[in-house]
């Protein structure tokens, strides 16, 4: 099945459902993602109603995670009443456009529970490295 | 089979639904080692299940508001589109239509002056660079004739020189009172003896050729 455009081909239905989601774009081991507005119930594969934006997932050499948002077509679509996707719904949380979403949050303590425990792991080992020398 | 003019000629989407290329096929059943595993729940502590239900809370109330601002706002929009086409409006867009159209006009003047002038260099240069090609064509015509015309002249001086059919006995009888032999030997050092029969000197016979 051939790539959907990056833009504009989809049919749609104005009073079905609409969600704005990441479509992937990217090659094997290379992710790369299209924040795009497509009919709710259309696979990611299907031509898509309109490009809102990119995501890029893998650092660059500044240790950048590069997303490009068209803010006003994605205010348009809102009020139109199109369905937001999780991930999409982080990415403009961290972006400042939504409030930021619970997930983030909640990976964000994680790491940190996660980093607090390691930390206390090599103290122990070391404390115990001591006592035995 | 569907043919390929029909799904060309379709009105409504295709909706097509196939499995991820990684999955295997539904009518594959569980495999024998993993029909008795039961997958281990997450494990979310009564804290943290609160806090996230709190947080959830917050998150989808902010959000409503948020669906809702930009629907209102939408729907705003519209009704100024909408009343854009009253009296007011329209004399104000005719007035700014105006305005364009003079605008505009002032540009075109600009425009057609600057071409204008435009064109004249360009015609003036046209003019030089067809005079000069012209110049540099009479001047090689030119030197084409002189060098013919002292061809000329050389191949006239040279023809006194010619036998012609009234000169042909006596320049046959001077050849034959002339005899020229182009034969010659040649020595080591390079001496040429002109002539069939020229004595050589014998001295230069006797001596060795130097050992090289």
């Amino acid at each position: 099945m051939s790539l959907p455009p990056a833009s504009g081909t989809g049919r749609f239905f104005a009073k079905a459902a609409k969600s704005i989601r990441l479509i992937r774009q990217g090659c094997t081991n290379r992710p790369f993602f299209h924040i795009s507005v497509t009919q709710r119930r259309r696979l990611n594969s299907q031509p898509v109603i309109e490009q809102l934006g990119s995501y890029d997932p893998m650092p660059n050499i500044n240790n950048e995670k590069l997303v490009a948002l068209n803010l006003e077509r994605i205010k348009y679509w809102l009020g139109k009443g199109a369905h937001v996707s999780p991930p999409v719904a982080e990415i403009l949380g961290l972006s400042g456009f939504f409030p930021i979403h619970p997930r983030t949050y909640m990976t964000a303590w994680r790491n940190r529970r996660t980093e607090r425990e390691n930390l206390a792991k090599q103290l122990e080992a070391e404390k115990s490295k001591e006592a035995a020398a | 089979m569907i043919s390929q003019q029909s799904l060309l000629k379709r009105t409504w989407p295709m909706v097509v639904q196939c499995a991820e290329a990684h999955r295997k096929p539904r009518w594959v059943p569980v495999a024998k080692s993993k029909i008795y595993r039961i997958p281990k729940r997450p494990e979310v502590s009564e804290e943290e299940r609160l806090e996230l239900l709190r947080i959830n809370n917050n998150y989808k109330t902010q959000m409503r508001a948020i669906r809702r601002f930009f629907h209102e706002e939408m729907i705003k929009e519209k009704s100024t589109k909408d009343s854009a086409s009253s009296e007011m409006s329209l004399r104000l867009e005719a007035q700014e239509w105006e305005r364009c159209v003079e605008l505009n006009e002032k540009w075109n003047a600009q425009v057609a002056l600057e071409r204008e002038e435009r064109r004249k260099q360009e015609l003036i240069k046209m003019e030089e660079y067809a005079l000069e090609r012209m110049e540099a064509k009479d001047k090689e015509l030119e030197e084409r004739i002189k060098k013919a015309s002292e061809q000329i002249r050389k191949q006239k001086e040279i023809a006194a020189t010619f036998i012609t059919p009234e000169t042909l006995d006596a320049a046959i009888e001077h050849a034959l009172a002339n005899p020229v032999d182009y034969n010659f030997a040649i020595d080591l050092q390079g001496n040429q003896f002109l002539g069939r029969d020229t004595p050589i000197p014998q001295k230069n016979l006797d001596k060795k050729p130097p050992s090289v």
